[in-house]
């Protein structure tokens, strides 16, 4: 090959991959820059927002890490015992956690269970697989209006739950202690369905050999469950519980569409919504907000390297 | 032992899964039969579940409702939109992302990645705060844009074209065939299973998304149908509830009718997902 040939099949390659990249951006440039532009970009404005003192109006403001400074202070007055009406973003915080540490670990546990009964030659499964998907392909403020009917004190619920336990019957949404229960039945029942179909999906596919080789050594099934099934299905619980908890903290619909009385169902987005479209603090509502995604980070951290499944 | 244990375990599961299957589904058959009673049959308790007499009242109520048609409206026009402009952003950035070398091509997609995990509410209040400088407040345009493409939708996209054998956009590039004129003649028609998927998801999402529509919908002729029907509610338009009841009824039907029209398609997608993972 002489040289010359060989310079000129190289500029006709990098050519051809110039033009090749020139066409990828093409390709991606509408898509792309869209996403970027609001993430990324919007959340350095908001980053930037949070450093000034604004209400959509008048001229913005700047007052430096006075928004961080209140929002610490919310907390710690929260944390003290304020008044619940100056420490609304705590209350938040509060019923957030407790919504999360219920609601996950229960929705979780519950679609195990369902997927190890589904998980046999059961006919008609996919008569359950739909009824059971159901609830999340539905707008939750739908689901929102139509349970608040239904946990009316004279209501479908409580006739059932009454009948079960004879003189149970509470006001769900217009008493303190009951109605962030009730949003987290619906939640648990909104959701729990659909894991299911993904835990039915990995136990499918977990590996058959094993079972096989653990019965020839006389493992029993529940230990055979305990020790084959649940280590094996480490990753896809880890998964479902980061984005069960991820989804729980930024909960927002249905504590929005069934509140309770006074601040018994408040979530944290839902005060950061107040914070900035009512009271039209969009400095301190944008401090809030990067408070909340550094805890959503700080977790989901945490349990990828707990739980270390690998993200798609 | 072992065939009476199997046996127990099926009558068990199947106990399990029916009582089950009974409680996720009563809200929607309690929700459809009311919506054809008396409000009076509606409220007796011990629950009734046969329309007596039969009636559409709730449904001329709520259909007689001068905005309701109008949310109605606007939420097809906002679905559609999302829908259509994702399939081919999507597509066509999939196809790129998965087929076509350039530059910095894994950092942008890990970046797109990266935005998946940021709380829609961090985002919410900058765009509205740009938005209101534009004019896109209180206007279908201000859900429409930020919709028009999705980071889920670009790997999803991404992944069925990774799955696609390799030689066939081989045999196109050696005809001399750009990549675009391979995106429109070969890629994007061959897509047509991940596309509808997509469709569908997308449609799911849009249809029933709140938080954008509640914050940047001001006036009650631009609502969407969730905004609306909760505005409704909560200004206690009607003494009965079950025009409410219809009108969600009404408004949960094209996502349950999609969905039990292509939901071997969704469970399909997922179990795939579940299995990779």
């Amino acid at each position: 090959m002489t040289p010359s040939l060989f310079s000129n099949l190289k500029s006709l390659f990098e050519k051809k991959s110039r033009r090749e990249a020139i066409e990828g951006y093409l390709l991606i440039a509408a898509g792309t820059s869209v996403i970027l532009f609001f993430s990324i970009f919007v959340m350095l404005y908001a980053f930037y927002l949070s450093f000034f003192s604004w209400d959509f109006l008048t001229p913005m403001k700047f007052v430096g890490v006075e928004n961080y400074v209140k929002v610490f202070e919310e907390i710690w007055d929260g944390i003290c015992g304020g008044s619940p009406f100056r420490t609304q973003f705590f209350i938040g915080i509060k019923n957030v956690l407790f919504y999360t540490a219920i609601v996950v670990p229960t929705q979780t546990i519950l679609a195990i269970i369902l997927a190890v009964f589904a998980n046999q030659k059961i006919k008609g499964i996919s008569f359950y697989k739909v009824s059971y998907f159901l609830p999340s392909v539905t707008c939750s403020v739908i689901i929102a209006l139509i349970f608040v009917w239904l946990f009316q004190k004279e209501g479908l619920i409580n006739y059932f739950l009454s009948s079960m336990i004879p003189g149970f019957a509470p006001n769900w949404m217009r008493d303190v202690h009951y109605a962030l229960w009730a949003i987290m039945l619906v939640a648990i029942w909104g959701t729990s369905g659909n894991l299911m179909i993904s835990f039915l999906a990995a136990l499918q596919a977990l590996p058959q050999e094993v079972y096989e080789a653990a019965s020839i050594d006389g493992a029993g099934r529940f230990k055979k469950f305990f020790y084959i099934t649940l280590p094996l299905l480490k990753p896809m619980i880890g998964y479902s519980v980061v984005v069960g908890t991820i989804g729980c903290l930024q909960m927002f619909d249905l504590a929005y569409a069934m509140p309770g009385p006074g601040f018994s169902t408040t979530t944290v987005v839902q005060n950061i919504y107040n914070t900035c479209f009512a009271e039209s603090k969009v400095g301190l509502a944008c401090a809030k907000s990067f408070f909340l995604f550094a805890v959503i980070f700080a977790i989901t951290y945490a349990m990828r390297r707990k739980f270390r499944y690998e993200t798609t | 032992m072992r065939l009476s244990f199997r046996l127990i375990m099926a009558i068990v599961g199947y106990i399990v899964l029916t009582v089950v299957a009974i409680i996720y589904l009563m809200p929607f058959i309690r929700s459809i039969t009311a919506s054809f009673m008396t409000w009076e049959q509606a409220q007796r308790m011990p629950p009734e579940w046969i329309p007596d007499p039969f009636t559409t009242r709730p449904f001329e109520q709520i259909l007689g409702l001068k905005y309701f048609p109008v949310w109605l409206i606007n939420s097809v026009i906002i679905s559609a939109s999302i829908v259509t402009a994702q399939t081919i952003l999507a597509s066509m950035a999939g196809f790129a992302f998965a087929r076509v070398k350039f530059p910095g091509r894994e950092m942008l997609f890990s970046l797109l990645l990266a935005t998946m995990m940021m709380p829609g509410i961090v985002t919410l209040m900058p765009t509205y705060a740009l938005f209101s400088k534009v004019g896109l407040i209180d206007n279908l345009l201000g859900i429409i844009i930020p919709g028009l493409c999705g980071a889920s939708s670009i790997f999803l996209m991404r992944q069925y074209y990774l799955s696609m054998p390799q030689d066939l956009f081989d045999a196109a590039r050696v005809d001399g065939c750009t990549f675009l004129k391979i995106f429109r003649h070969i890629a994007f028609p061959l897509a047509r299973p991940a596309l509808g998927a997509l469709a569908i998801y997308q449609f799911l999402g849009s249809w029933n998304s709140f938080l954008g529509p509640l914050a940047i919908l001001k006036s009650i002729e631009k609502f969407t149908l969730p905004v609306g029907l909760l505005f409704a509610f909560n200004r206690a338009w009607y003494v009965e509830y079950s025009p409410i009841i219809a009108g969600s009824t009404l408004a949960a039907a094209p996502t349950i009718i999609i969905f039990i029209i292509f939901n071997k398609y969704l469970i399909k997608g997922i179990q795939l997902t579940a299995g990779k993972r």
